[in-house]
């Protein structure tokens, strides 16, 4: 029974992961420009995220290694260095990226431009961790996230053709703007596939004391919350499609333009669902990424680390959060462009990829760490994948964004 | 075992549990006729920045006697026989209250995490 519990809270956890600031526009971005045809990638980017969460949490179940402190050991400092600074960095831009989306969701409610509610936010989302547990965290947070099921609400009362949908979930070449098509594609799975996203569950493992007994609890929760969070996506997707193609606009650039999607299914209320979806689901985002900043220096150096213990007793991990919110809530303050700064950092994220997930292939096929729970076939073939899918990323991401780019 | 693939790198922790660092470099005792014997583990960031190259050493050495004091100039030791158990972390038989390798996190509690409301 506690099991089944546990499974529940860390499927609706998964969600609070899931959806955040850069799933929703590059999905609504998706939905407009393209009708259902990039359902494909966000179908691709969930079972990729899948493997590589149900593997977070089995090396940490049962290596009681955290993976930063996996690739340190294995691989030494000189070789830990990279992956780190690539993390923290896109850490940081995608951070900002959430505090961007808190705030254009407050100034969409509020009228009050979003650059003066960054800081604000920042100082919030600080008070819950410079308080919080990780449990709060967790399971507070996430809870509150599930307001973003009313996408999925709205995407069945909007009736969509479910043959058109299904035939959007296999690639196909795009009819017009293929080098947008293909950076959306890129954008959509650097959304998806977060390092911030399986580093973050491992370090969560290790805080709730996971062992061997939790595989396959693990197992149920990685394939679960994120098929959950990938059915919202796409549900985002269809709706975006479904609601913005018909007045005409297959081009968002504007986020004033974000909130249209739910008023034709839910009237005015869809708007408070859609500011609500927005600013928990991102807030949810800064949240973990802060403290994933914080885990992976304290991990990645040996010092003290855990949520529950008080800021006084753990001083660096906690300067460590408190720097990464004000750093990341600086360039929406400065009036940076969130839905800009969210593309490319989705598609940064994709590019970084091989970095850390090379290494992580390695431990996962380490006897020493895990035993016979190493990967099989199946989990290698899907890492490579997705190693592959980065490297090609890394190398057309940029290209992309300056010829693509919107 | 191989030192550098079972040792350096590890998590250390002292006898009450603490996380103090990793092992960040080894300091290892020639002896003429005989094998070479480990004699201490270092810890902190000028026994790190030396792994990258003697310059990027001598800066961070540099670096942090200038801000914590002469006794910082050098990388913290620890002696390998206080070492008490090998196993996922490795314990030494120390308090790392006895010793300078926090002395960064204790100005930081002091000065700056401390003195704001809800710390503790």
């Amino acid at each position: 029974m506690k099991k089944v519990l546990e499974i529940s809270l860390g499927v609706v956890t998964s969600v609070g992961g899931f959806l955040e600031v850069g799933s929703l526009t590059t999905a609504v971005q998706a939905g407009a420009a393209f009708h259902f045809q990039l359902i494909w990638a966000i179908v691709l980017g969930t079972i990729c995220i899948i493997f590589l969460v149900e593997m977070a949490g089995r090396f940490a179940a049962v290596s009681h290694h955290t993976i930063a402190d996996g690739i340190r050991e294995r691989f030494g400092f000189n070789a830990f260095l990279w992956p780190l600074l690539a993390v923290l960095l896109v850490n940081l831009l995608v951070m900002s990226a959430e505090i961007g989306g808190v705030a254009i969701a407050l100034e969409l409610a509020t009228g009050i431009g979003f650059q003066w509610w960054a800081l604000l936010v920042a100082l919030l989302a600080w008070v819950f961790l410079w308080k919080g547990t990780f449990g709060f965290i967790e399971k507070g947070v996430s809870i509150l996230g599930l307001v973003t099921l009313c996408f999925v609400v709205g995407a069945v009362m909007l009736k969509p053709g479910w043959g058109q949908v299904a035939a959007g979930a296999i690639p196909t070449v795009p009819n017009h703007d293929a080098a947008n098509y293909w950076f959306m594609a890129v954008s959509i799975l650097g959304a998806s596939i977060s390092p911030y996203l399986f580093m973050f569950y491992s370090s969560g493992a290790i805080e709730d004391r996971w062992d061997e007994s939790y595989l396959g609890a693990n197992r149920a929760i990685a394939a679960m919350g994120m098929s959950f969070g990938g059915t919202i996506s796409v549900s985002v997707l269809i709706v975006a499609a479904l609601v913005l193609s018909p007045h005409g606009i297959d081009q968002v650039d504007d986020y004033h333009q974000l909130p249209l999607i739910l008023i034709p299914i839910f009237g005015f209320w869809g708007f408070v669902l859609f500011i609500a979806s927005l600013g928990i689901a991102c807030f949810g985002a800064v949240l973990e990424v802060g403290l994933q900043q914080a885990y992976l220096m304290a991990q990645g150096f040996g010092w003290t680390w855990g949520e529950d213990q008080k800021p006084r007793d753990n001083p660096g991990f906690s300067t460590v959060y408190t720097v990464a919110l004000f750093l990341s809530a600086l360039p929406i303050a400065a009036g940076l462009d969130p839905l800009k700064l969210t593309i490319f950092s989705m598609a940064l994220t994709a590019a970084s990829l091989p970095l850390s997930v090379i290494p992580f292939l390695f431990l996962m096929n380490d006897k020493r760490y895990v035993g016979k729970h190493r990967n099989g076939m199946v989990s290698n073939a899907a890492v490579i994948f997705v190693i592959a899918l980065g490297f090609v990323l890394a190398i057309v991401a940029i290209p992309l964004q300056i010829f693509g780019g919107t | 075992m191989d030192l550098v693939r079972d040792i350096l790198d590890k998590q250390v922790i002292d006898r009450e549990q603490v996380k103090i660092g990793k092992v960040d470099g080894l300091v290892a005792e020639l002896r003429p006729g005989k094998p070479p014997r480990i004699v201490a583990i270092e810890l902190g960031s000028i026994a790190l920045a030396r792994r990258l190259g003697a310059r990027p050493g001598r800066w961070m050495a540099g670096l942090s006697a200038r801000l914590g004091g002469k006794r910082h100039g050098e990388p913290h030791r620890i002696a390998w026989n206080k070492v008490r158990d090998i196993g996922i972390d490795i314990e030494f038989d120390i308090d790392v209250r006895e010793t300078a390798i926090f002395d960064w996190q204790n100005w930081l509690r002091d000065h700056v995490v401390g003195r704001i409301p809800g710390a503790g």
